[in-house]
């Protein structure tokens, strides 16, 4: 469309014709209340606050909604003219007179100069401004909620007042809600402070975290409306770089490398399998992971440590070896829960007035300045007890009074038997293996140990390496590790990949197995059999072909070759009679 | 009946239909509109047939039911062919007489013909009665002489001659370029010119276009498009079809109310004739063009008569207005360039066509064309439907049409144009509309100010004179009629068909209506009056539509001429008509004569008294129900400040004399 000119209060400015009034105004600088307009919906307006004195291109003078009312050639307009002021105070007074004191009207009033309405303040929580019902209509197409009843009687609500089957529960309205009259309540009436299970960030478009790798945004189609309606697309016309595509899906690539760093890492135990702890039953009995989300300035309470109702602890216990030397579970160590754990009492020590437990087995402050950690949080009053965490319980009623959760233990350097209210518990996990671990390292050529963790090539002399040539490993995949261990087990094998590719060619030893292609029946067995994952398949020749650089000219696929075509160099049949023969001779 | 395969097929049936007629068969034409169907003219017209048929008269005589003639006051009405006789309240037992006297044997019935109740004369003829004398009946005048039901009464009476015309000989332009010449403005309220709509409409970009008729007549009081579609629909599908041809519409929609049902009934019945014999539908009359029309029934909301929610009922959405900053014509029905008229307006076009723009335009005022009908209702001798020239005087609907006030009571207001039009004063010379009017600034101290019963009706004088023209509701006050009340009435009207989308009208309205109540309940506070004021203005200045933008206009205009009442009950606390029941006390006056029929008539026994003697009323029983108040014949029972009551009374004992004593001349009613 056309760009025409118009005045906003006496200065000329240039905007498109046909677009609306406000936004112009907007972008000048100039404020104008309002309290029904969203920028992303069909302007609606019903508040008439943004109204504004115009003259059209007839010099006619009328007082119009700015908000949706088109931009002509030649428009003059006035948005702060005596008519309007007194217009907009009029009103928002009205509406003050059927609504309770809300921050929103509060401060509006304060704006256009309304301390007190002169008819008193009303008990309304609802403005009626109808963003709910248009977000719900337009942008989330769920259309669950609508206008009820007529005049001064209408009310926001959903089909015949009763539960609404077309809702999908994405919480729309009620983060568009500017007074707050829509809240989220689960069935059972209870308010949602965060959701306990993730604790993460439950906006569908979020940075995965603070140093999350690449730092941008990703959207969770689960949350996410358009992926479950078809509709929104907000964030798409919010980006201004047009960033955002919805039709983009994972992909596979295939890169051809001549090194592999595995550091694929650990997965949490899940506490639900250790009946006694209550996690996922009992409120308030969280993993140390989520405690860390908690605990993050970026993460669901923005770094508040709080209960479920959204009260600050008054006591909390850290349950160390949760499934962790722990023979129904997991035999080794974890290594890292004592430390952290101890931190995580440093942190509530810091932020709150709570009472801290610490329940372990043994204390293992190995490291360089960990034993000086251990004195300081000693010293901070943080109370020590060396005893298993066996059992967490709600509390009856006789010791609600101190905390809503019962854990018991033997303190065994007392040698008694304790119960100890507190009002948070938190489980410090035992780090496992992958459950698909086995696979990758099929995959990869790397065997696994008992305990599921990658093994080694040599636990000294090849701390890094696997039995796979070029394929190193890092982290906690390995075997569990702390942070300051990991880097360093990631820089070894960094500097051992790189010693590899700066020389740009491997040294083969002469001996290998070697494919006659005329013979192979293309059975593959040879595949599967080689360790050392040498041998691949060629589609296009249907035959099986050797990796020079992989095989250790074990002799095990000429063995296995059902069709004898695979000769071992430097081991060939002839060679080896000839051998013999000379051997006897 | 086969189909009219063109205009000349049409006009020879006319004539065929013209010379099947026998001028001197005798006819019934017997009404069986909306009105007296409420006076009971059912029961009169099966007892007409059940007669008809026992006298064995079915050869001689034909019944004719028609649609509404507009004297609603005096029905149920019959006119009787081809003398052309007017009966009046017919009842049941009327019928034998008619049938033996004036069919039979060509008699007058006296005792049911109309009495001129100025010079007591008897009246033959409807022409000659002077509720019809002044009227130019260019819309109902076909309502009393058809069939509403029967197609080939309509082109008889030269119905489908304007559509034939249109389509047969005339580009759509010309059509439109009539109807601008013509001079015709909107009927539905606003005032637009048609003409210019349809042009606009026209030109629009975007197929499919759209006509739609608005039926959705909710004003209080306001009844003439129900009586021209229940009595003519025919002249509505013309006056749509050729609209549909000159903006170049293939679909049409008439939105009418669901408290309608004889007007939806004769709107079908009409729409599957027209259709059957291709007036309607494919390929009309052989021109080529395609036109049908849909029916859509509304729900009862007085805001959608309004042209956009009309258009979102009509889509289906909830019935909401939205801004009209982008005209209907260009994105109106689904977003297309829709052309909405109102039944009245439709009805008029097949008469511009067929008689031409320059005759039409010649009929009314300058900016105003043509006729419109009111509707006379409230405190008037002759309530019902008048159709009137623009520029007719108040005085002559009021007084002439309409008959004066009924029992010698005094003009006090008249309320045009519905709740959103406004109130205008008639009785200038009242001393305390002068000054209300000084006040607001009409008029100077020593100015006189001419009579409002001498303002030439049409739109633009009234809404001078701080009214409307509306649909054309007129609402007539006396002098028991308080204003303050009258404004709360519309107001309370407004607060419950405001349908609550934009803030102003919907709390605006909530607002004004709790001032009003507390005004009328005695507890007035001084500004109140400039708060109302404060309120309207922001009210016309932000509502979203006219329905909250015209709401106020009630509630200023009494405030305009009736300002002194206002001060009398938030100063005074005292309702000087006498209405507002918290501000009101009754006491009998020295005129008592003992009668006794006020304390029969109170339901509180608060009068006592012995007979022939002066009675009292007990002020602490008295519950202001005002049915002594409308059954003493001897003035002596008046409405006075609450407080005054006791004077009154004490007063009155001081002056009483018994009857006998009193002279004579006294004592009369």
């Amino acid at each position: 469309m056309a760009t025409v000119k118009i005045r906003i209060d006496g200065q000329q400015v240039e905007a498109e014709e046909g677009s609306f009034l406000l936004p112009a105004i907007q972008e000048m600088g100039v404020e104008i209340p309002t309290l029904c307009y969203y920028k992303y919906a069909t302007p609606y307006a019903a508040c008439r606050m943004c109204v504004v004195e115009i003259w059209d291109k007839r010099k006619k003078n009328k007082v119009v909604t700015a908000c949706n009312y088109p931009i002509a050639e030649g428009l003059e307009v006035l948005t702060h003219s005596p008519r309007v002021v007194a217009a907009r105070r009029t009103n928002l007074e009205m509406l003050m007179s059927r609504c309770a004191p809300m921050p929103v009207l509060q401060e509006m009033g304060k704006k256009l100069g309304i301390e007190e309405p002169r008819w008193g303040w009303g008990t309304d929580t609802c403005i009626l401004c109808g963003l709910c019902v248009r977000v719900c209509d337009e942008i989330v197409g769920a259309r669950a909620l609508g206008f009820a009843s007529r005049g001064a009687d209408r009310y926001v609500t959903t089909a015949f007042d009763g539960e609404a089957d077309s809702c999908i529960l994405c919480g729309a309205c009620a983060s568009i809600c500017p007074t707050e009259h829509i809240q989220l309540e689960e069935a059972d009436g209870r308010k949602i402070i965060h959701d306990e299970v993730t604790l993460g960030p439950n906006s569908a478009i979020s940075v995965p975290f603070r140093q999350a790798v690449p730092n941008v945004p990703r959207i969770d189609p689960e949350y996410c409306i358009h992926f479950r309606t078809g509709g929104c697309t907000v964030c798409s016309q919010v980006c201004p770089k047009d960033c955002i595509h919805y039709d983009e899906q994972e992909k596979t690539e295939e890169i051809e490398v001549g090194t592999i760093v595995l550091a694929t890492g650990f997965q949490d135990l899940d506490p639900e399998i250790l009946k006694p702890y209550g996690y996922g039953k009992i409120p308030n009995v969280i993993t140390a992971m989520e405690f860390e989300r908690m605990n993050n300035a970026a993460g669901s309470t923005g770094g508040k440590i709080q209960l479920q109702n959204g009260a600050e602890p008054r006591s909390i216990a850290i349950l160390h070896c949760i499934g962790s030397r722990d023979e129904r579970h997991h035999p080794y160590c974890s290594r890292v829960c004592c430390m952290y754990g101890l931190k995580f009492a440093h942190l509530v020590k810091e932020k709150t007035e709570a009472e801290v437990y610490q329940l372990y087995i043994d204390l293992r402050a190995f490291g360089k300045g960990y034993e000086e950690f251990y004195q300081r949080i000693l010293s901070e009053g943080v109370n020590v007890i060396r005893g298993k965490g066996t059992e967490v319980v709600r509390a009856g009623r006789g010791r609600a009074e101190e905390g809503d959760l019962l854990v018991r233990c033997e303190d065994t350097l007392a040698g008694v038997f304790r119960e100890i209210p507190v009002d948070m518990v938190i489980l410090c996990t035992a780090l496992e293996a992958h459950s698909d671990a086995k696979e990758t390292g099929r995959k990869f050529g790397v065997s696994i140990g008992a305990d599921g963790w990658f093994i080694e090539r040599h636990p000294k002399l090849g701390p890094v390496s696997t039995a796979t040539d070029g394929v190193f490993l890092a982290g906690v995949c390995q075997g569990p590790k702390d942070i300051p261990d990991t880097v360093a087990q990631g820089g070894a094998a960094a500097a051992e990949a790189m010693s590899l590719m700066i020389r740009g060619e491997v040294e083969m030893d002469a001996a290998c197995a070697v494919i006659d292609e005329e013979k192979c029946c293309g059975c593959r067995l040879c595949n599967d059999l080689c360790a050392y994952s040498a041998i691949t398949f060629d589609e296009e020749k249907e035959v099986s072909v050797v990796n020079e650089a992989l095989c250790k000219a074990c002799g095990t696929c000429v063995a296995g070759c059902p069709s004898g075509s695979i000769k071992g160099l430097h081991f060939t049949d002839p060679q080896i009679y000839a051998e013999i023969e000379g051997i006897l001779s | 009946m086969n189909r009219i395969s063109d205009p000349k097929a049409l006009a020879s049936y006319r004539e065929k239909l013209k010379a099947a007629q026998d001028p001197n068969k005798t006819m019934i034409h017997f009404c069986a509109g909306t009105g007296c169907i409420a006076c009971g003219c059912e029961e009169v017209a099966d007892a007409f047939k059940k007669r008809i048929a026992d006298m064995g008269l079915e050869s001689s005589v034909t019944l004719k039911l028609t649609g509404c003639p507009g004297f609603c006051e005096r029905g149920p009405l019959a006119t009787v062919y081809p003398q052309g006789i007017f009966y009046e309240k017919i009842g049941v037992s009327d019928v034998d007489l008619i049938l033996e006297k004036t069919v039979k044997h060509g008699q007058v019935v006296e005792k049911l013909l109309y009495k001129d109740p100025t010079t007591g004369k008897k009246i033959v003829e409807e022409e000659e009665i002077p509720f019809y004398k002044k009227q130019m009946r260019l819309l109902l005048g076909s309502n009393g002489l058809m069939d509403p039901t029967c197609l080939d009464d309509y082109i008889l009476l030269g119905g489908y001659e304007g559509m034939a015309k249109a389509l047969s000989g005339m580009q759509p332009e010309e059509i439109v370029q009539s109807v601008i010449t013509s001079g015709l403005r909107g009927r539905g309220g606003g005032g637009f010119p048609t003409g210019w709509k349809w042009d606009s409409c026209r030109k629009a970009e975007g197929k499919p276009k759209y006509v739609i008729c608005n039926a959705d007549e909710g004003d209080p009081g306001a009844f003439m498009d129900r009586a021209i579609l229940e009595g003519n629909p025919h002249s509505v599908i013309e006056g749509m079809v050729i609209g549909a041809f000159a903006i170049g519409s293939n679909e049409g929609f008439v939105y009418v109310r669901h408290e309608y049902p004889l007007a939806v009934k004769n709107l079908n019945i009409a729409l599957k004739q027209a259709r059957q014999v291709g007036l309607l539908g494919k390929d009309i009359l052989g021109t080529g063009f395609d036109f049908d029309i849909e029916v859509s029934r509304g729900g009862g909301a007085f805001v959608c008569g309004e042209s956009t929610a009309l258009m979102a009922s009509l889509e289906g959405k909830i019935g909401e207005p939205r801004p009209k900053y982008v005209h209907t014509t260009d994105y109106g029905l689904w977003d297309k360039p829709s052309n909405l008229n109102n039944v009245e307006s439709w009805a008029n076009i097949p008469l511009i066509i067929k008689g031409g723009a320059d005759w039409y335009a010649s009929i009314g005022t300058e900016n105003s064309k043509g006729t419109k009908v009111f509707a006379l209702s409230g405190k008037i001798s002759n309530t019902g439907l008048v159709e009137v020239p623009m520029g007719i005087t108040l005085r002559e609907i009021l007084y002439d049409i309409g008959g004066g006030i009924p029992g010698n009571k005094k003009f006090k207001a008249v309320q045009t144009g519905g709740p959103s039009g406004g109130t205008l004063v008639v009785e200038t010379e009242d001393e305390m509309v002068h000054r209300s009017m000084v006040r607001s600034g009409d008029v100077q101290v020593d100015e006189t100010v001419k009579s409002l019963l001498d303002l030439p009706v049409d739109f633009d004088e009234l809404t001078k004179a701080g009214s409307m023209m509306g649909s054309g509701g007129m609402i007539v006050m006396d002098q028991d009629s308080c204003m303050v009340d009258v404004a709360k009435y519309f107001i309370h009207f407004l607060i419950e068909e405001s349908c609550g989308k934009c803030l102003p009208c919907r709390e605006g309205l909530r607002m004004l209506h709790d001032i009003l109540e507390r005004i009328t309940n005695g507890e007035g506070r001084e500004g109140d009056v400039e708060l109302l004021q404060e309120v309207s203005n922001t009210l016309i200045d932000t509502s979203l539509c006219q329905l909250g933008g015209s709401a106020p206009n009630p509630v200023l205009s009494t405030i305009r001429y009736f300002r002194d009442e206002y001060d009398a009950h938030v100063r005074d606390k005292r309702c000087p008509a006498g209405v507002c029941n918290a501000l009101v006390g009754y006491a009998i006056n020295e005129n008592c004569i003992g009668d006794g029929q006020c304390v029969k008539a109170c339901p509180s026994d608060a009068i006592s008294g012995d007979p022939k003697g002066l009675y009292r009323i007990d002020q602490s029983k008295c519950i202001q129900c005002d049915a002594c108040y409308q059954v003493c014949q001897f003035d002596s029972i008046v409405r006075v400040g609450r407080d005054e009551a006791n004077d009154v009374q004490r007063r009155a004992k001081e002056r009483w004399v018994p009857v006998k004593e009193r002279p004579r001349e006294k004592v009369g009613v």
